[in-house]
This record gives structure tokens, C-alpha cells and sequence, in this order.
């Protein structure tokens, strides 16, 4: 492995070039693919000691793919929409000469032995593939605290968490680690993450992007996505993911160009407000003043704003703790110790080596889960919460059908407020609520992407805007958020990963929508 | 022990059955593209799908689906056009991912049935319905549903007795099986008699081989049956409790460990007992059912839809493209053999419900003329059946005669023309059947000629008669059935050549006259 020591000159910034920029300046012959991955891994050796996105680093992959991209360029072709771009993956999915540990004492040493289909096209596309991101255990979390490896730290202030469950990728692309990243959203995994750590998140409508290979938490909610810096990014991750997957059959067909709209502007557009939504308790004043700025710039870019109604709404999150674990308990039955996983030593029966290699090798919050949807699927809870929480979730669906049919997108806060300290939250009830409007969009199966619109008056933390489609209209989502994302000034990394920055020394920033003058904030303090 | 005849008069017994069927003609797995191949090298046909491994997900197998409607359309069954595959939990390894991917409340194949024709010994079991005058009946038997499921690993246990689980030291795991295609049948509690049971399973067997579906081979397992049973006192309509009949994998089986235990249950009812409910285990070289589990609760298998797979729906195009590939069934088979070749109708039956030997005696016809098609049966139904339980291989089968439709059309022409005497031809049937060969070789070579000349038959005929003088008076003192006893003499003196025929008419003459 060849990496550029971390104080020698670095010839390539990641943290401050776009995905296209990046494949722009391979072409120009600025750089190679090669000096990218070199770049990539030199700031990773620095930063990611603090940050701890990464699980494991797979530079013979991320050098192979960047030989091919080079070879390419060499050869004349024309090189691929993610040629050279330096990308990572979420730890729950496979790829071949990786482990795939889903955060887990579980699956810590398993290796992968296949290759998810959304990471394939990712590499096809020409991505450079950097390694494997931390996340809260099997994707139950809202701040990575649940990895079995350690949580990782947010970039914006190490005392604070990335979000969950898409923590590493939150925090690799925050962190300028790397230039996208993929994650999975079961309840707000990928959205919540990117707006604590002030990035491009984006859960696709569910069926856009193939979720083979991804290992499953919630089959009927779990949706693939990319985050990136910009909308632009995200976009051009997006068009190499989507489309028709023979070995999943709930993936669709998609012939949409999600990069066609970014510069359409939002004039005509009609834009949903939920009042019942964004003034729910336990959110927290900066983020509503966000949010109503935001709307007053999209009405600005001439969209018109419309109130809409979800009179469903707030039954989502109980649909979900009860629909989310059921499928959660079922997936997990898999990992019994028998072929692959955790097992514990010296068990004379199979019946004891499966009950306490499960027992050992679950975490808590893994183990709440599972008993949870053990309970609710017996006979009698079945009909008394699983019956219901679905009927509840084709209500909430047709609520959302109904209100697109007077709007192209719907916005939201993305999370309550911005990202909590490190063990700031300890009851589970609480953790959940960080979900509070992400989890309707899965409970309904939509598009939804978290977009930064600058720092928190109160916190001086990245806040962030829920973006919502009607399903499989995402591009209304790309379109409103491009339009959106030109009202900011907004810095794509965290400040510890900007030109110049000292580790650990956060430099003023701006803070948005904040009557008084920005605040200085340091990191780790 | 009481026979199930005397129970029957006092109890009415009550049985369902359910018939798991492998797809086995199918190329590849239900929900992966694992080639399905009996006998291959132990988990060699295993990929991340049906090994569970994380990440993987299920796509189903058109085929099997199309499989599974031809079953329903020829048991009489409306297709659902939106069916959902459930996951049902239970903890094994046989099961990799510890759920098994199973249909649920509503399956591809719903309320069916099917019409069971009883005669004979199999008839004489059930007392309480009318009958014809040939002793037989018919009774329809309500089938709840079909549905589309996986079939879980084989299990090796070793160390064991019998490869049974208890006393094992450790166990073996096949995956080339998990994830197989697997239809379960699954019967209204309509059987009233072990007879009924085992028609039913054997008229099925004929349908799923008829439509090419799977080998239903009960030895390999391919096709299995359990049967729940109870029993009530006559008159009585409330269930008595019922216990779960398993290893049935035979005929035989099917019929005797139902028999056994309805014998079973009348005893411990009739001293004062309680049936419990339980599975119970047919012990083959004890004949007798032994408890395998108690059922103290349900089962909880945590049924819930299987959220990686769409509903499932059928379009009236692909419902009636399948409806259009049905082939001819064993029960029409039987009214066209009745029509339009005579036969009577036991004989007709029993040649549709073979699928083997009514393409036989088909291709047989078709070469002899429709007007041999009833001595054409009459040595397939009667001789061949006969050759072959008294031939020396344990499991020998209609698969093995190597005669062909060729050589028995010459043959019943033989007979017919008079060349050979029906005995003679049953004895070349029998070579044919052994060695094969050509009818009219195998005739040449043992010498066979019928001989219908009345001047030589009445030579041998009077020195017959000569030789008992006390049976021909008894004879003519009106003892009729000695005539047979005659002819028996006569034929023995030309060692199986004379024309019965011929020495029935010289017989007359000479007795009468």
C-alpha cells in the first residue's frame, strides 16, 4: 500500500473537490486515480484516529479500481460517471474480500462472500472502494453508540455523536474522508446521520435501488442510499445506483436522470408544508426557525408553498417500533452459530450454543429488538399490534398520496434538533424520537433527503430539511433541493477537515438564521 | 387386537391428510437458481440464498408457481390470483435462515376436491355409505388448499439407532435439498376408512405424475403424507381429538398405520381413556404407531408476510395458459378407455390411474386395433400385475417388463387367428414379459401351435371319457361341473395345443349326445 504520509504535500484535497471534479481533474490529467486514492487514505491515517468511521480499509480494492480508471484514461476511453471518486461503504454490506461485521460481536470476523449489488455499481462505475463504515449494531441506532467496535465521533465536535445508524458514512464524508458514501435507512438512518454532520443524505423511494447484498434489518423499509457533500454528488451516485435487480424482486425499473434537474429552479413548483409536523414537542427552536427559512427561500425561488395534511402521521412511529422490530426478529434468526458467526465456546448442545452465542453476541439494544418483534408476531400481539401497525401504514400512505396530489415535494425538519453528546440520550424512547420525521417516509415507502441549511443559532450545529418525494418521483426531491442548497453558503466538511485546519480546532463559522453574532465553538471541548 | 372393520361398526373414524410433494422435475430452487439434483455431492447445490447467508434474498421460481396451478386445476381447486408467501419461524438447522418461506391464510390452490371410486376389499371397509351392486362407491373428498413452500435440509444423524436423533453423537447437515420446491395438500378431515386414505393418495400420485410435476417417488420421499385421525362415536358431529400420523411412506403404510391406529384409539377409548394429542411415529418392522411428541400448546411459528417478496399475482392469461397445457387426467382417461375402448369399468380404471401401462396398452392398441383393446388389457391388468409380484426383484415394477407394444399386438393377434390357445399365449406373454423378443419367434421356438382339427380332438376327447367312466355317469347324472375337468384332461393329453374351442364342442357332443 502506497500512501502519502500525512505531512507531506497532498496533491489532491478530497474534502474539497465534488465527485466531478474529482473525475474532471483525471481527465484534465491533474491527477491520477492513483493520487486520489494516495490522498484519500493519507487523510483518513490522519483523521479517522479521532473520527473512527472506518471499520477496515481495503486499499488493494480502492488501488485496483483506481489502475483500472488509470489504465482507462490511458487508453483514450471515456471514463465512468464515478471514475476515480473515492467512496465507502456502510458495514452491512457485502462485498467480496471484506468482512461485512453489521457492527456486531456477532459477524466480527465474517467475511463476505458475495458482493451486494448496490457496491457493484459503485465499483462498475468507476468508484475507488476506500473500506467499511462504522454503524450502530444491525442498523439499531440513531448515533453509532451501539457498534460493538466503538462509536464513531462527529466531525463537526468529537464530543458529539454522527447520528445513527449510517454513522461512518455520516461522519467519512463530513469528515473528508471521502467523497460519497453509502448507507441504509430504515427509519431515518441515512437522513438523520447527514443532517447532524451537515452533509447530503438521501433514501431513495423504496424499490429504486437493489437491496441485494445489504443485510437486512426492516425488509419492507430498509432503502440503499448515497450521502455527499452536494446534491450534485449525490445525484450522480444515485443515477450508477438505481434500476432493476433480478435477485430483488421489490427493485423497479428507472430510467430517470436524477443530474437533469439540478439547475431547473423550483419557480412553479409547489412546495407542502405540515404544520402539524414541524411544530411537534421536543423540537427544538433553532430547527423550526431552519426550517421556516428555508421555505421563505424556496418561496423566494418562486416555488409557491401549500399547506398539506398527513392526518396519519403521528401513528408512524408507533407503526414502526412495531413493524421494524417484526421483520428485525425474523432477519436476525439467521445468525444461530451454527455455519458462520458468533459461537459460544464449550456448549454441549446445540440448543445452548444457539441461546448464548446469540446472547453474547447481540448487544442491547440488538436483543431489545429481537425480543420485542419475538413478542409482537406470537399469536395474539399479531393480531393486537402487527394487524394494526399495518393497517396504520396504508393509512399513512395514502395520506402521502393524497397530499402530492396538490404538491411536488414536502418539506420537513430532518431530525428534531442537531447532534447530541455522547450519552446525552439513554432511554430508548428518547433515541427514538431522533427519528420522529424520517420514520413516516419509510413507514410509506417515498424518497427523502436531508439537506444542510447552515448551523443551528442555538448549538452552531449543522441543521438540517427533509426533502420528500412522491414514490418514484425523487427527481422532484433533486430538483427543490439543488434549488435550495444555491441559498446557502454552506461548507461541505466539517471544519476540521477544511484547508489549513489544526485537528481538533474548529474555526468560526456562520451561523444561519441567528439573530446574534456567530458563536465560537471548539471542538472536543 | 380387533380388526378396523369391527372399530368401524361402532366408531366413525375421522382423517385428513396432508401431502407434501417435491417439484422434482424442476430445474432449479424455489427462490434461488440452485440446480435440484437428487444424489449429488452433499451441499454442492447451495448458494447465498438458500444458505441464508445475510444479505441474500429470495426471488421466486416461475416454474414452480406454474407447477403448482397445474396441480390445482386438475384437483378441481380455484386459483387465488393474489396469494402472499409468509415466513413461518421455528429454530433448526435444517432450515437456514430458521424460517421456512411458506404461503399464508389464502395460497395459489384453494378449496378443491376430488372423487374417490372404492371396490373390492377397499370398499368393504366402510359400512355406512350406499353402495352399487358391484360393491363400490364413490365419495368426494373436500382439499382445503395447495400451497407453494421450501423444503429444509436433510439431516444425517449419526451415532444414533436407525439415524434417529436421540442417542446421536452428532449430525450432518445436506443443504441441496433447502430450499427445494415443496407443495403441501393439505385435505378436509372427509376420510372415513384407511382404504379411503390410501385411494386418495394413490389417485393423486397418478394426477401429479400425469402432469409431470414431480417423480412422487414415497420411497425417496419425493411424496409423503401424514395423516391426522380421531375418532367418534357414530352419530356424534363434534371432532374427537386427533393425533398426527407421520413416516407413512408407503401405501402400505398409509393403510395399515392409519388402520393401527384407529384400532389404537378405539381400544383407549373404549376403556374409559382420553386420545391425547400427539404426533405419532409409524414403526414399520413393529407395526405398531409409537409417540414421537406431545402436543401440549400450539405451535407458535410467528406467521407473518414475507416482506422481501412482492404479493404474488396471477393474471387470467398465465391461469389459463396453464389451464391449456393440462393434460389428459387419469379420470377422463378412464371414461375415453370405457367409450371408446370397452373396457369394463374397474379395468378402465386401473389402466388411467397407471400412467405407465395405460401409454402401454395405448401404444398397444393402436398397432392390435381397438377390437383386441379388451384382451390387450386383460393380460396387462391381470398377467403382467401377476408376473411381476412373483417376479424375484423386491420392487419390481411395470418399468421392468421388456416387452413391447409391438410384440403383444402380434401376440393378441395370434391368439385371435387361432395360432396359439389363449393358455399358450399367456405363457408367451410371460417370456415377452421376462426376455423380451418377438411374439411370433418366441411361439416358433417353444413349438406352439393350437391344434383345432375336430377328428384329432375327438380321439384324444373319447379316450378321455373311456378312461373315467365313473365321473361321466356322475356327469350325467347331472353333475354339471365336471365338464371343466374334462377339458382340463383333454388339453393336458395335448400338453396345452388343442382349441378349447374345439374340445368344449366335441365335449357337448359326446356327453349329450
Amino acid at each position: 500500500m502506497v500512501v502519502t504520509r500525512g505531512d507531506a504535500p497532498m496533491p489532491v484535497d478530497i474534502a474539497a473537490l465534488s465527485a466531478a471534479q474529482i473525475r474532471a481533474g483525471i481527465i484534465a490529467g491533474r491527477f491520477s486515480a492513483h493520487d486520489v486514492a494516495d490522498a484519500a487514505y493519507a487523510v483518513i491515517a490522519t483523521r479517522d484516529t479521532d473520527i473512527h468511521a472506518f471499520l477496515e480499509l481495503t486499499p488493494s480494492l480502492a488501488y485496483a479500481a483506481a489502475e483500472r480508471v488509470d489504465a482507462a484514461k490511458e487508453a483514450g476511453e471515456e471514463l465512468p460517471s464515478l471514475a476515480g471518486v473515492p467512496v465507502a461503504f456502510k458495514d452491512n454490506m457485502n462485498q467480496v474480500g471484506t468482512k461485512t461485521t453489521c457492527g456486531s460481536k456477532m459477524l466480527a470476523n465474517y467475511d463476505s462472500l458475495f458482493t451486494a449489488t448496490a457496491v457493484e455499481r459503485m465499483v462498475d462505475a468507476g468508484a475507488l472502494p476506500l473500506g467499511k463504515l462504522n454503524m450502530d449494531e444491525f442498523a439499531f441506532g440513531s448515533s453509532t453508540e451501539t457498534s460493538f467496535f466503538g462509536p464513531t465521533h462527529n466531525p463537526w465536535d468529537l464530543e458529539r455523536v454522527p447520528g445513527g445508524s449510517s454513522g461512518g458514512s455520516a461522519a467519512a464524508v463530513a469528515g473528508g474522508l471521502a467523497t460519497i458514501t453509502l448507507g441504509s435507512d430504515t427509519g431515518g438512518s441515512i437522513r438523520q446521520p447527514a443532517s447532524f454532520c451537515g452533509i447530503v443524505g438521501y433514501k431513495p423511494t423504496y424499490g429504486l435501488v437493489s437491496r441485494y447484498g445489504i443485510v437486512a434489518f426492516g425488509s419492507s423499509l430498509d432503502q440503499v442510499g448515497p450521502f455527499g457533500k452536494t446534491v450534485e454528488d449525490v445525484a450522480l451516485a444515485t443515477n450508477a445506483l438505481v434500476g432493476r435487480d433480478e435477485r430483488d424482486c421489490t427493485s423497479q425499473d428507472c430510467g430517470t436522470d436524477f443530474t437533469a434537474n439540478l439547475h431547473a429552479g423550483v419557480r412553479g413548483m409547489r412546495i407542502g408544508v405540515v404544520t402539524s409536523m414541524n411544530d411537534a414537542p421536543g423540537v427544538q427552536p433553532e430547527v423550526v426557525a431552519a426550517l421556516h427559512e428555508a421555505v421563505e427561500n424556496l418561496k423566494g425561488l418562486g416555488a409557491e408553498v401549500v399547506e398539506v395534511d398527513l392526518p396519519h402521521i403521528t401513528a408512524a412511529m408507533s407503526a414502526y417500533y412495531v413493524i421494524g422490530p417484526c421483520e428485525a426478529f425474523s432477519n436476525l434468526s439467521r445468525f444461530d452459530s451454527v455455519r458462520y458467526g458468533y459461537r459460544e465456546p464449550g456448549c454441549e448442545l446445540l440448543s445452548s450454543q444457539e441461546s448464548l452465542s446469540r446472547a453474547v453476541g447481540f448487544g442491547e439494544e440488538a436483543k431489545r429488538r429481537i425480543l420485542l418483534g419475538s413478542y409482537l408476531l406470537s399469536s395474539g400481539p399479531y393480531e393486537e399490534y402487527y394487524v394494526p401497525a399495518q393497517k396504520v401504514r396504508t393509512l399513512i400512505t395514502r395520506d402521502f398520496v393524497r397530499a402530492f396530489g396538490s404538491v411536488d415535494v414536502i418539506i420537513s425538519p430532518t431530525s428534531p434538533r442537531a447532534a447530541f453528546k455522547f450519552g446525552e440520550i439513554s432511554d430508548p424512547a428518547t433515541m427514538y424520537l431522533s427519528d420522529l420525521f424520517t420514520i413516516a417516509i419509510n413507514i410509506a415507502g417515498n424518497g427523502g433527503m436531508s439537506l444542510p441549511v447552515g448551523l443551528g443559532r442555538d448549538t452552531g450545529l449543522p441543521v438540517s430539511v427533509q426533502l420528500i418525494g412522491p414514490q418514484f418521483r425523487d427527481e422532484n426531491i433533486f430538483q427543490a433541493a439543488a434549488a435550495l442548497e444555491t441559498c446557502y453558503r454552506i461548507e461541505h466538511v466539517a471544519p476540521m477537515a477544511r484547508p489549513g485546519a489544526v485537528s481538533r480546532v474548529v474555526e468560526p463559522v456562520m451561523t444561519i438564521g441567528s439573530p446574534t453574532p456567530p458563536a465560537t465553538m471548539k471542538g472536543g471541548e | 387386537m380387533r380388526s378396523v372393520e369391527q372399530v368401524l361398526r361402532d366408531w366413525e373414524v375421522v382423517i385428513g391428510l396432508e401431502v407434501h410433494c417435491e417439484l422434482t422435475t424442476l430445474n432449479s430452487k424455489m427462490f434461488c437458481g440452485c440446480a435440484l439434483q437428487h444424489g449429488a455431492e452433499p451441499n454442492t447445490n447451495v448458494c447465498p440464498v438458500c444458505l441464508g447467508l445475510p444479505g441474500a434474498l429470495p426471488v421466486p421460481n416461475k416454474a414452480a408457481v406454474e407447477s403448482i396451478v397445474l396441480a390445482g386445476l386438475a384437483t378441481n381447486c380455484e386459483i387465488e390470483k393474489r396469494t402472499m408467501f409468509y415466513r413461518k419461524g421455528y429454530f433448526y438447522p435444517d432450515m437456514s435462515k430458521n424460517f421456512q418461506t411458506t404461503q399464508g391464510p389464502v395460497a395459489f390452490c384453494m378449496r378443491g376436491w376430488l372423487d374417490l371410486e372404492l371396490d373390492g376389499a377397499g370398499a368393504a371397509e366402510r359400512a355406512d355409505v350406499e353402495k352399487d351392486r358391484d360393491g363400490s362407491y364413490t365419495t368426494r373428498i373436500a382439499i382445503t388448499r395447495i400451497h407453494m413452500e421450501e423444503d429444509a435440509a436433510k439431516m444425517i444423524h449419526v451415532g444414533g439407532t436407525d439415524g434417529r436423533i436421540a442417542g446421536a453423537d452428532h449430525s450432518l447437515i445436506d443443504y441441496n435439498r433447502c430450499g427445494a420446491p415443496l407443495t403441501e395438500l393439505v385435505t378436509e378431515p372427509d376420510l372415513r376408512t384407511p382404504a379411503e386414505a390410501r385411494r386418495f393418495m394413490q389417485k393423486l400420485r397418478q394426477i401429479y405424475l400425469t402432469l409431470g410435476i414431480s417423480d412422487c417417488s414415497m420411497e425417496a420421499g419425493s411424496m409423503r403424507c401424514d395423516g391426522n385421525i380421531s375418532l367418534r362415536r357414530r352419530g356424534e358431529t363434534a371432532l374427537g381429538t386427533k393425533t398426527e400420523l407421520k413416516n407413512l411412506n408407503s401405501f402400505k403404510s398409509l393403510h395399515d398405520g392409519l388402520a393401527y391406529e384407529i384400532v389404537r384409539q378405539a381400544q383407549v377409548l373404549e376403556e374409559g381413556g382420553t386420545v391425547k394429542q400427539e404426533t405419532r411415529h409409524w414403526d414399520i418392522t413393529r407395526k405398531r404407531t409409537v409417540v414421537m411428541r406431545t402436543k401440549e400448546t400450539a405451535d407458535d411459528y410467528r406467521l407473518f408476510p414475507e416482506p422481501d417478496l412482492a404479493p404474488y399475482d396471477l393474471s387470467d392469461e398465465f391461469i389459463d395458459s396453464v389451464r391449456a397445457k393440462l393434460p389428459e387426467l387419469p379420470e377422463t382417461k378412464k371414461a375415453r378407455y370405457q367409450a371408446d375402448l370397452g373396457l369394463p369399468s374397474h379395468d378402465a380404471l386401473l389402466m388411467a390411474d397407471d400412467a405407465m401401462l395405460g401409454a402401454f396398452f395405448e401404444e398397444t392398441v393402436a398397432i392390435a386395433g381397438v377390437r383386441q383393446a379388451r384382451a390387450v388389457a386383460n393380460l396387462l391388468l391381470n398377467d403382467l400385475a401377476a408376473l411381476l409380484n412373483a417376479s424375484d426383484e423386491v420392487e419390481a415394477s411395470t418399468e421392468d417388463a421388456r416387452i413391447t407394444p409391438a410384440a403383444l399386438a402380434a401376440l393378441v393377434g395370434l391368439i385371435d387367428d387361432g395360432t396359439i390357445s389363449s393358455g399358450q399365449g399367456k405363457q408367451v406373454f410371460a417370456t415377452l414379459v421376462r426376455e423380451g423378443g418377438d411374439a411370433q419367434a418366441v411361439v416358433e421356438a417353444e413349438g406352439m401351435r393350437q391344434v383345432s382339427d375336430a377328428d384329432a380332438i375327438e380321439t384324444v376327447v373319447d379316450q378321455v371319457l373311456a378312461g373315467n367312466p365313473d365321473k361321466v355317469a356322475q356327469y350325467r347324472d347331472g353333475k354339471k361341473g365336471l365338464k371343466g375337468f374334462f377339458v382340463g384332461q383333454a388339453m393336458r393329453a395335448m400338453r396345452g395345443q388343442g382349441n378349447p374351442k374345439v374340445i368344449n364342442e366335441v365335449l357337448d357332443r359326446r356327453l349329450e349326445g
